[in-house]
């Protein structure tokens, strides 16, 4: 399967990087996924049928708000920001990924000297 | 807001908002549909294959928008449809228990919404006029005499008015029955005399025509009348050129100035009974020397506390009663104008509020005790459900998803009854009941169905969901569930017996009180005797020769009439209300001692015959007594006993003040006779002779022996024949007369016994319910007992001995509230002690016996177990 190394979000993950790429400034959903696919050199692809309702979601949870805005080509299209809650969502999700992805390494590498 | 909050919020109005959140996901939809397409158009293809290989990478959409919804959908709402639909199913499952949860609760709820519409438009709705809560009755009072609501003389309402600053107006009210000529049949109708301003301080005005000017009784006009809109419509047939028309009023033509409208329904209190016309008052020489009859209304200023216009109006009285001898002893009372109106039946009422609630108690209890027997049947699935996953929260929603439903239908049906009900109810209110125009079904009444509905039902399920939580666990344990031989529902027991037991005091109190009530002799014999009234009215009658001789020519004729065996004339019938009274004296004693209130009564010769009051000393009036000779009277024994002590009256003097003080020589003494109620003791009473003081009107009381229809119609008759102008009304029997005094004890008897034999059937069916699943479930333990040889009387008493116990601690508990709201009631009792311990072991014996009987079915059944079921069983 070619598509392999373009693998799915991790389930959970998924979360994490909507976040992450709302710090950057408030965006659309295609822009979200623009963000991802570029920032992860083409290899996180989200597909729309999962990042909308991650959207709602974080949107009910209260992590990110929305509202409609033009786009640069002035099209309509609702904007997503970060809240204060999804910036502390944000740091307490890296904190755990880093700690996560720290103690897979070191799985990994184990007898690898 | 909170997040947990926020988020709460946005589920519920999410699936409120559902048609915006519809529209968002389309626009988003399709911008990013718009975007993927440029995107492979800028990849090189054609805009219609970049759209369909965008519509491909998109996937399907509509799965896109079932997934977004989900998201944003409350789950709440989700599982609520979840839990109705389960509802339905285990109603449908179990219709019997459907059936008899929702017409128990039906009947709760219905009984106690016909009881709070009438609470709700006699007591608690506002009086029609503008800031009732500043509307207040006026009334002289006097301790010495024992009298703290005494009608007003004229000076002291006008010095009251002239001196208070408490008040933003004033009026004086006198009632007046008039005359009205008219073919075929002359008519008395009662009107008023108001002050002018009356209206205006009421808040109302006249709809067609003016009020009275202010001085609109001095201008020395014509007399003018402002009539009601039931006389307008009757009399004038509602006819809009009415305004400057004449009303003959008693042979007087008034002019018409005003019609009220329909919604004015005037204070009625004192003697003051719905009026038909209103003519201006004004204080005048002549009325200010008649002594105390009028009746005050007055207006407090705003904002400003009662009591310090009640304080402002006895210091005033005080003043009075140092500037003037006449008015020693005099002070003031000031009673709100809805107390006034409504004071005497708000006990009543509130007692009978309180007993329907007790039944609705009983009810839910009746209701919870179904419920749990179901739950009990379906102990086994919810221990499961519990075990697999279910949260004690979401069963107890399904618990009050359940009882809501079942509580709704049967809240439905109640209100349909008491829609119905309350029609039946106000017919059955006795006639001295005010302000039944304004009982009906409205916004408060449906307030209090849905609030009583809603509690019944929440109680229900939570009771319900109390019991799944403390058996759930074990049910399972011990797969099957019976938890050894604890009493299910036994608590349930001791409530029915303790609210059944309450219910049927009040209502054996009441019942006693009516009884003995009946059973007071009245000091007047009522069998067969017809009463009616004749006044005349008019320039034939202005001399008192002639008034005389009109009634003492109707007695004649009426004696004459077939099927009369005695007739007889008086002022006043008895029980017919509020009749003259004054204070009286012995001659020879101080006349400023005289503290005696005597009822005054002026009758012709045949009276104490006709109503067989006993003549105990002396011989009663005879042809001394007319117009020029002086003054006699007879007297009733209460009166010769205050007067005189042992000592014979006959003879001797009495000081009564009437026509400035009158010393008229007791010929007679008679017996004691109930001029007002059964319920009060006879006061002194002076029958003075209506040879000697005619009256222009009088009571024509009639024993007879025929019929009594034909016998009011030969009445009648005989007064049209001697003056066709001549009104003959308030016609009734005597025995009619006593039901109407004893309306109010016969309506809360009624009304309590009925409450009384519900809450036992009641407490019967809940009783049965609870042992008989008892012993369903105890099979095995009976079947063992009887297998070790317990005999069947042994098995008997042992379901009995535990209804028994429930049932002592029961009749203890409601002994207890049972005297509590026994003495509350206390003032409506008569003949019968808030504490009777007659009625109080009766009634305790009766509900014991109700909960053995109750119980005999299951245990008798018990006792049927054969030792095979201890095997069977499982």
């Amino acid at each position: 399967m070619a598509e392999k190394a373009k693998g799915d979000v991790l389930q959970g993950t998924l979360d994490m990087l909507v976040l992450k790429s709302l710090q950057l400034g408030p965006m659309h959903g295609w822009g979200i996924t623009e963000r991802l696919d570029v920032g992860s050199e083409r290899v996180l692809q989200v597909g729309q049928g999962s990042l909308y309702p991650a959207l709602y979601r974080l949107e009910r949870q209260g992590y990110i708000a929305s509202e409609w805005g033009v786009t640069e080509n002035n099209r309509q299209a609702r904007f997503y920001k970060l809240t204060s809650a999804g910036r502390k969502r944000l740091a307490e999700e890296r904190a755990t990924w880093a700690r996560v992805s720290r103690a897979v390494d070191l799985v990994l590498r184990m007898g690898e000297g | 807001m909170s997040r947990p909050i926020r988020e709460a919020w946005r589920r519920l109005t999410g699936f409120a908002r559902r048609a915006p959140l519809e529209r968002r996901l389309d626009d988003e939809m399709r911008f990013h549909l718009e975007m993927l397409t440029e995107q492979r158009i800028r990849a090189g293809l054609s805009r219609g294959e970049a759209r369909r290989a965008a519509l491909v990478a998109f996937g399907g959409t509509e799965r896109f928008k079932d997934e977004a919804r989900d998201e944003y959908r409350s789950r709440l709402a989700d599982e609520l449809c979840q839990d109705v639909r389960y509802a339905v199913r285990v109603v449908r499952r179990h219709p019997g228990f459907a059936v008899a949860a929702a017409l128990t609760f039906a009947l709760g709820i219905g009984a106690s919404t016909a009881i709070f519409s009438v609470v709700s438009g006699v007591l608690l709705s506002p009086l029609p006029y503008a800031n009732p809560d500043r509307l207040v009755v006026l009334w002289e009072s006097n301790a010495d005499r024992a009298v703290d609501r005494n009608v007003v003389s004229v000076p002291s309402f006008e010095a009251w008015r002239a001196r208070a600053t408490s008040f933003d107006g004033m009026a004086g009210l006198v009632p007046l029955p008039a005359t009205i000529a008219g073919a075929p049949n002359p008519e008395r109708v009662m009107g008023a005399e108001v002050s002018p301003g009356y209206f205006t301080m009421l808040g109302v005005a006249p709809a067609l025509g003016r009020d009275f000017a202010s001085d609109e009784e001095r201008s020395g006009g014509a007399p003018v009348v402002i009539l009601s809109d039931g006389f307008w419509r009757s009399h004038f047939a509602g006819d809009p050129q009415v305004l400057g028309r004449t009303l003959p009023l008693d042979g007087r033509p008034h002019t018409i100035i005003g019609v009220m409208p329909p919604s004015f329904d005037p204070p009625q209190f004192g003697w003051l009974t719905d009026q038909a016309f209103w003519r201006p008052f004004g204080a005048t020489d002549s009325n200010r020397s008649w002594g105390r009859f009028l009746l005050v209304v007055g207006r407090v200023k705003r904002y400003l506390p009662i009591d310090v216009a009640r304080r402002e109006l006895v210091a005033i009285a005080a003043q009075r009663a140092a500037e003037d001898r006449s008015n020693e002893g005099w002070s003031a009372m000031l009673v709100g104008l809805s107390d006034q109106i409504t004071g005497s039946v708000r006990l009543p009422l509130l007692v009978l509020l309180g007993a329907v609630g007790l039944l609705l108690l009983m009810a839910i209890t009746n209701v919870a005790n179904l419920t749990l027997g179901l739950v009990r049947r379906r102990e086994h699935e919810l221990a499961v459900r519990r075990a697999i996953g279910a949260t004690s929260s979401r069963i107890l929603r399904q618990l009050l998803t359940q009882s809501t439903m079942v509580g709704a239908i049967g809240c439905a049906i109640g209100f349909l009854g008491a829609v119905g009900g309350v029609r039946g109810l106000v017919g059955l209110l006795p006639p001295e009941m005010p302000r039944t125009a304004s009982i009906h079904i409205d916004g408060p009444v449906l307030a209090f169905t849905v609030v009583a509905s809603l509690v019944a039902s929440l109680t229900v399920g939570v009771v319900a969901a109390a019991r799944v939580a403390r058996d759930g666990s074990a049910a399972l344990r011990e797969s099957g569930g019976r938890s050894a031989t604890r009493l299910r529902g036994g608590s349930l027991v001791t409530v029915e017996i303790a609210l059944g037991l309450v219910l049927t005091l009040l209502a054996g109190l009441t019942m006693r009180t009516f009884a003995a009530l009946r059973a007071v002799d009245l000091g007047f014999s009522s069998d067969r005797v017809v009463v009616a009234r004749v006044g005349v009215s008019g320039d034939r009658y202005r001399t008192p020769a002639a008034m005389q001789g009109f009634f003492e020519e109707l007695l004649a004729r009426v004696r004459t009439l077939p099927g009369v065996e005695a007739a007889s004339a008086t002022s006043g019938r008895p029980l017919g209300g509020i009749g003259p009274a004054t204070t009286v004296g012995a001659e020879h004693t101080a006349a400023s001692n005289d503290s005696v209130t005597a009822d005054v009564r002026y009758v012709d010769r045949a009276f104490f015959q006709t109503l067989r009051i006993p003549l105990i000393a002396g011989s009663t009036f005879d042809s001394r007594d007319g117009l020029t000779s002086p003054p006699r009277v007879v007297i009733n024994e209460t009166m010769a006993r205050k007067l005189w002590g042992s000592e014979s009256p006959i003879g001797r003097h009495a000081r009564v003040q009437l026509f400035n003080g009158i010393t008229p020589e007791v010929i007679a003494v008679v017996g004691d006779v109930h001029l007002a109620d059964a319920r009060t003791p006879p006061r002194a009473t002076a029958y003075l002779a209506d040879t000697k003081y005619p009256n222009d009107a009088r009571d024509i009381v009639v024993r007879r022996s025929g019929s009594p229809s034909t016998l009011i119609a030969s009445i009648r008759g005989v007064v049209t024949s001697l003056d066709a102008a001549v009104p003959v009304y308030q016609v009734t029997t005597l025995d009619g007369l006593i039901g109407r005094t004893l309306a109010r004890d016969r309506f809360t008897a009624v009304l309590l016994g009925a409450f009384a034999v519900v809450s036992l059937l009641l407490a019967a069916v809940g009783i049965y319910g609870v042992f008989a699943s008892d012993v369903a479930q105890r099979r095995k333990e009976i079947g063992i007992r009887v297998a070790l040889g317990a005999p069947a009387g042994g098995v008997v008493a042992l379901v009995m001995q535990r209804a028994l116990t429930r049932a002592v601690v029961g009749v203890a508990l409601g002994t207890a509230g049972a005297l509590i709201a026994a003495r509350a009631m206390a003032s409506l009792l008569f003949g019968v002690g808030s504490a009777d311990p007659v009625s109080f072991l009766g009634v305790a014996v009766l509900l014991l016996v109700v909960a053995v009987a109750a119980t005999l079915m299951p245990a008798l059944r018990a006792a049927r177990v054969s030792p095979l079921a201890a095997i069977r069983t499982d």
